[in-house]
């Protein structure tokens, strides 16, 4: 390995990249905006507010009642639907995919309720739905806690049983912070990948590996070369992404000597996967599609976008073979819960696993009839 | 130079790609100084041989030594002293040309004179244009000047005019002569014969994986192009009959011309003499020459064995 060597390389690579505006606009940017989207959808679940047609049939005291209950919290908004059109017909001409009836007699059956041969039957407010629809079953528990809640209140009885949260946690953390961890780990696996794939099979392409070949550059200096530049890309890239984290939601992570550790691993693990993927992908358009065939399966199931508890049984255990996951894993020890033994046994893996990829890239791959 | 030794010496070489014999038992040697071109139909296996030399490729067999040096061992040596413009050479695109010499320059570690070195290719005024928008003329003289960069004893130049325009051609045959007269051992891998003709000191025409003829352009167009032929240009049908009582073989061209193969510039004064004789007058006369095109047609062309037959020089 040659400084000298490795310094010209890098410095043909960042004038490239620089000289590339689109490109480096998205490779910084796209963590940026997955970020902003998935943070604004599910950090603020308590200001969830939905729309909720109402027909009121009954029009009376008691059902005004039901409404200002409905109302009261900050869930729904009520909206009138007419009186006397038929309820699924409106459903289905305006698409919505729930709709509350208030049956006509509903004051009469409230009034039977308490009185008379059908004392004790509970009164049937029907609603209209589309079970299809993904956003509808939250309004529904929504719905269901309104009407525990009035009944609670018609019965005069207190709950008999009732939950207490108790976190394992100093502090609550919210999804965006388990969110951001998992961003920064694609980011950076995306980078490594997907450049050194891209950039060997256009060098491969063009012919210039062929003219490297016959120059003093060996395998070791363009791999040195080929980490150097993805760690200077991976550290303005998390910089950027913790930056937005911080100023938009206000995150709170723990950003200690264990996040650049675990960047150069995480670097180093990934650009010898692309060191080994490189016989698959000759050309530019193998490339990206080998990329992708690695990306895309990693991402998912690596707990990058949720927890991997959330998977069945035998996802998580694939997961666990995932470079990924230990990455994610490292992160969120070091970041979240602040663990120095999860991260370190994390990090071990992640180490170990870069390990093998090097010692079997340089037996496997030759500089020169490769090209 | 380390000393008089030639500057290369292939030996034997074969280069296989599972069952096809891409180079096949070949050998020969280029000395110092000299402009060596290696003359070869597309296929012919110029490339694979050159980018051998190059330690770009490891032989399957046979060995290659470069100022004294075997390829296979010392490949790290070697690359400091050559040269290479491979075929199809490309940099990085969006890297200015004086960008690209420094970097081939930092990465040999040698203090190139950048300057000197455009100026030699004609690329002083295009020293802040970027690969990709430079002509292929321009980006095969870059590719000339990088190769010059380490100021190697042996330049390799695979195919430097393929593909180039005859102005951009030209442009780069007068960069090549500058090479020759500054004494630089060249090392040329073509298939048009008139750069061979132009260029060359010595030829080595390459046939499927083998070497057919190799000798100087004169030599081998004396050799192997023996005949010169005569074309009498709208003659009467007449002088047909009057040429084979000679002795010769005529051959009448669709046109109305006719068309003779002969031995010697007295053969061709014969023939015309006698058919002034016979009050025949040709609407025009036109004695070809041999040249490298024929040699290189005839060489090249044919039956595999015949290429074989001839290898055995």
């Amino acid at each position: 390995m040659t400084p000298r060597i490795i310094v010209a390389n890098l410095g043909v690579r960042l004038k490239s990249f620089y000289r590339e505006r689109s490109a480096m606009f998205f490779t910084f940017a796209f963590p940026v905006i997955l970020v902003l989207v998935f943070g604004t959808i599910f950090t603020k679940p308590e200001h969830l507010n939905f729309d909720l047609p109402v027909q009121d049939n009954s029009g009376s005291a008691a059902s005004a009642r039901l409404l200002e209950a409905l109302a009261a919290g900050d869930a729904f908004t009520l909206v009138t639907v007419p009186v006397g059109v038929d309820a699924t017909q409106y459903a289905k001409d305006h698409k919505l995919n729930l709709l509350l009836v208030i049956p006509k007699d509903f004051e009469a059956l409230q009034r039977q309720r308490l009185v008379g041969p059908h004392r004790g039957e509970p009164v049937p407010v029907t609603y209209v739905h589309d079970p299809s629809s993904t956003a509808v079953e939250t309004k529904i528990q929504l719905l269901d806690a309104v009407v525990a809640a009035a009944n609670q209140k018609a019965t005069g009885s207190p709950p008999s049983l009732t939950l207490v949260a108790e976190s394992i946690l100093s502090k609550r953390y919210r999804f965006i912070e388990f969110f951001v961890p998992g961003i920064i780990a694609m980011a950076i696996m995306t980078s490594c990948l997907s450049n050194a794939l891209n950039m060997n099979a256009e060098l491969r392409q063009k012919g210039i590996l062929r003219k490297l070949a016959t120059t003093p550059i060996t395998r070791a200096d363009w791999l040195a070369s080929s980490i150097v530049y993805q760690l200077i890309l991976s550290v303005i890239s998390t910089v950027a992404i913790l930056l937005v984290s911080y100023f938009v939601f206000d995150v709170r992570l723990h950003i200690g000597f264990w996040l650049p550790l675990i960047i150069v691993v995480e670097v180093i693990a990934f650009v010898g996967i692309g060191m080994l993927l490189t016989p698959f992908a000759k050309e530019a358009e193998s490339a990206s599609a080998v990329a992708n065939a690695f990306l895309f399966p990693m991402m998912f199931l690596s707990g990058t976008f949720f927890p991997v508890e959330m998977m069945p049984a035998f996802l998580q255990a694939f997961a666990k073979l995932l470079p990924l996951y230990y990455v994610n894993e490292a992160l969120r020890a070091a970041m979240i819960f602040v663990d120095d033994a999860a991260t370190l046994q994390a990090v071990a893996v992640i180490a170990a696993f870069a390990a093998v990829v090097f010692v079997a890239g340089t037996f496997k791959t030759r500089w020169d009839e490769s090209t | 130079m380390t000393d008089s030794g030639p500057a290369i010496v292939v030996d034997k070489l074969c280069k296989r790609y599972g069952g096809f014999r891409a180079v096949d038992d070949i050998s020969f040697s280029v000395a110092p100084g000299e402009v060596f071109a290696f003359l070869g139909p597309n296929g012919a296996g110029k490339s694979t041989t050159a980018e051998v030399i190059e330690t770009i490729r490891v032989p399957t067999s046979g060995t290659v030594t470069v100022l004294g040096m075997d390829v296979r061992k010392r490949k790290a040596q070697v690359v400091r002293r050559i040269g290479v413009l491979p075929q199809n050479f490309s940099s990085f695109d969006r890297i200015t040309v004086r960008e690209s010499l420094q970097f081939y320059a930092r990465v040999f570690g040698c203090k190139a004179d950048i300057d000197a070195l455009m100026d030699l290719t004609n690329l002083r005024d295009k020293s802040a244009a970027r690969f990709n928008t430079l002509s292929g003329g321009l980006k095969q003289r870059l590719g000339i000047a990088i190769a010059l960069v380490n100021d190697p004893e042996i330049v390799f130049l695979d195919e430097p005019t393929t593909g180039l325009d005859p102005h951009a051609r030209h442009q780069v045959w007068d960069v090549l002569k500058g090479l020759k007269s500054r004494g630089k051992t060249v090392f040329l891998t073509t298939h048009y014969m008139e750069e061979a003709e132009l260029l060359a000191d010595t030829v080595a025409i390459i046939s499927r994986g083998r070497i057919v003829a190799i000798d100087s352009p004169a030599k081998l167009t004396e050799d192997h192009a023996d005949q010169m032929r005569l074309t009498l240009k709208s003659i009467d049908a007449a002088a047909e009959r009057v040429i084979r009582n000679m002795g010769f073989a005529p051959v009448p061209l669709d046109d109305g011309d006719l068309c003779v193969t002969v031995k010697t510039p007295d053969d061709v004064r014969r023939i015309l003499n006698e058919i002034g004789k016979s009050g025949l007058a040709p609407g025009g006369v036109d004695v070809r020459k041999p040249n490298l095109e024929e040699v290189f047609l005839k060489l090249t062309t044919g039956p595999p064995s015949v290429g074989a037959e001839e290898r055995d020089r």
